[in-house]
């Protein structure tokens, strides 16, 4: 008789903070049904609360893994961004965050790893080891991975020059970005606020970009920046 | 079993006072041994695991009969899911949640009274439920339209209900029993007991191996002096059960020690076979929940039915 095969989960001897921090993490069952329902809450919250609208829904993909870069003014902007992509793809929807904050301790690891699907991102040495686990975890088709290039949230509402790691992301690759500008969430909740305020939030979604054509070098990975830094501003200014 | 009878149980407040005396001491020899300067790390790691599981069994048992069977639902949840994450079978969403559903089947049916009976417990439709689950889980590879690897996986998954679910279950059904308190705390004491026993008896005289292909660290001594703990530990708890003839007593001993052991081993090897060292890690310095509640599983089950038929459930 043949024998069979087991496949116990790489994770079965980790910790629960060190399961919350690793990165990717195992599919499991009760994460997944809390993290629906609380994309469904979060979806009647921003609609009602914060009267959000979208525009662009049309540009994603359908099919595909794809990066969306957006300008960080709040917590909002991820919360937001996470609204705007299908439902049935919320558990592979990946909001890059910072390791340093967001999975300092138990509880808040809870809610980025659980809630919110938080990919830990390292800002250490330029985040060459993070942007490794982005780079592979969108080989897999499907994936969704949300980058906030200015790498904090701006506290004056101008918009800080993109750091380097999209750049480098996506230089040389057909991995198609789009770019996204989020209005109102400065008004709705600056950095130090509590809780958010009752403003309109609206969220609008470019086109889609590739970059394939590039060369990976720091020339093009400028340039990608510098392209995407442009279109996230000229979306803002659409509304003015 | 409620909070007003539990106050008013001299057995449960006999144990609350026994357990809380042998932590006091057993914190006292390890504070002894640490300023003699002997290393307790590792002890120390498992009595401190002790000191949190110990209030949340007692206080469970406190809040009456409801507390318990959902207590002892939620262990059985978590054992499964340990269970099925190590086997692999957590992959399988479909067969898993099957078996989540039926564990809260379980639950309701252990909690609910017999419509024609009128008694705490749905007894007849505890007993017959395996029927139904089994027919479930044999049908989601036919709704599925799935035929490979499906044997592994409904194996499994019935495994995992009958074992860690419906038989670990009985300890809860135990709650709807009149005599709730001293059948729940004597299994939970003598239990954990016997594996104390088995450890210390092991570490102090044992030599030759009790199944070397199994695990390596039981040996011969500390099972038969595990057995031997078991089976007097009845007589000196006797105020658990007054109604017990002597018969009765060197069943319980028996169940226990020999049981309790046999249920440790059954989660050895299954570790074994899957090569894993512990089943999780829910509890620290113990491992996961089913590394705890090995030999309850075994006991239990057969306690409760030695118990029906002398005296009845209800």
């Amino acid at each position: 008789m043949k024998e069979w095969e087991y496949q116990p989960p790489p994770d079965i001897d980790a910790s629960m903070a060190e399961t919350l921090q690793n990165f990717p993490r195992e599919p499991k069952m009760l994460p997944y049904a809390i993290r629906s329902m609380a994309s469904l809450l979060l979806r009647g919250w921003m609609r009602t609360y914060h009267h959000m609208q979208v525009d662009g829904r049309e540009n994603l993909p359908d099919a595909g893994s794809y990066v969306l870069v957006c300008n960080h003014t709040s917590h909002l902007d991820t919360l937001c961004m996470m609204c705007a992509v299908p439902l049935a793809k919320i558990h592979r929807t990946f909001p890059a965050a910072a390791a340093d904050y967001f999975f300092s301790s138990l509880p808040r690891s809870a809610v980025s790893a659980v809630l919110i699907n938080a990919l830990p991102f390292n800002r250490e040495a330029k985040g060459a080891e993070s942007l490794a686990i982005c780079a592979k975890l969108l080989e897999n088709e499907g994936n969704i991975l949300i980058i906030f290039p200015e790498g904090t949230r701006t506290t004056t509402g101008k918009m800080a020059r993109f750091r380097s790691g999209i750049g480098r992301l996506v230089a040389g690759s057909n991995l198609p970005v789009l770019p996204c500008h989020l209005g109102g969430g400065l008004r709705a909740w600056p950095k130090g606020k509590m809780f958010p305020r009752p403003y309109k939030l609206h969220l609008r979604i470019g086109t889609v970009q590739t970059y394939g054509h590039l060369e990976k070098n720091g020339r093009s990975v400028r340039a990608i920046c510098g392209d995407l830094e442009e279109r996230v501003a000229s979306l803002g200014r659409q509304g003015k | 079993m409620s909070i007003d009878q539990a106050l008013q149980s001299d057995i449960f407040l006999t144990y609350v006072a026994i357990v809380a005396g042998l932590l006091v001491f057993a914190g006292a020899v390890l504070g002894i041994l640490y300023l003699l300067g002997k290393n307790v790390s590792a002890p120390a790691r498992t009595y401190r695991g002790w000191l949190v599981m110990i209030p949340l069994v007692l206080g469970t048992i406190f809040l009456g009969r409801e507390a318990t069977i959902i207590g002892v639902a939620l262990l059985a949840v978590i054992g499964f899911k340990e269970f099925a994450r190590a086997t692999g079978l957590y992959n399988d969403w479909w067969m898993t949640g099957a078996v989540y559903l039926a564990l809260g089947m379980l639950t309701i049916v252990a909690l609910v009274p017999d419509p024609r009976l009128e008694q705490p417990g749905w007894y007849g439709f505890f007993m017959a439920l395996p029927v139904f689950v089994i027919v479930a889980i044999l049908l989601i590879p036919i709704l599925r339209n799935r035929a490979k690897g499906q044997l592994q996986i409904v194996s499994l998954a019935i495994l995992g209900f009958i074992y860690f679910g419906w038989m670990f279950m009985h300890l809860g059904f135990l709650a709807n029993t009149p005599h709730a308190y001293g059948y729940l705390l004597f299994l939970a004491f003598a239990v954990e007991i016997n594996d104390i026993a088995a450890y210390t008896f092991g570490k102090m005289f044992g030599k030759r191996k009790l199944r070397e292909e199994i695990s390596p660290n039981k040996t011969l001594a500390g099972s038969v002096g595990a057995v031997a703990v078991s089976i007097s530990l009845p007589w000196l708890l006797w105020f658990s059960f007054p109604h017990f003839d002597p018969l009765h007593l060197i069943l319980t001993g028996i169940i226990v020690g020999v049981g309790g052991q046999l249920g440790d081993l059954v989660i050895s090897y299954i570790k074994r076979d899957i090569g894993i060292k512990d089943m999780g890690t829910t509890i620290k310095g113990h491992g996961g929940i089913l590394d705890r509640v090995d030999s309850m599983i075994f006991v239990a089950p057969i306690f409760f039915h030695m118990v029906r038929w002398f005296h009845g459930v209800t």
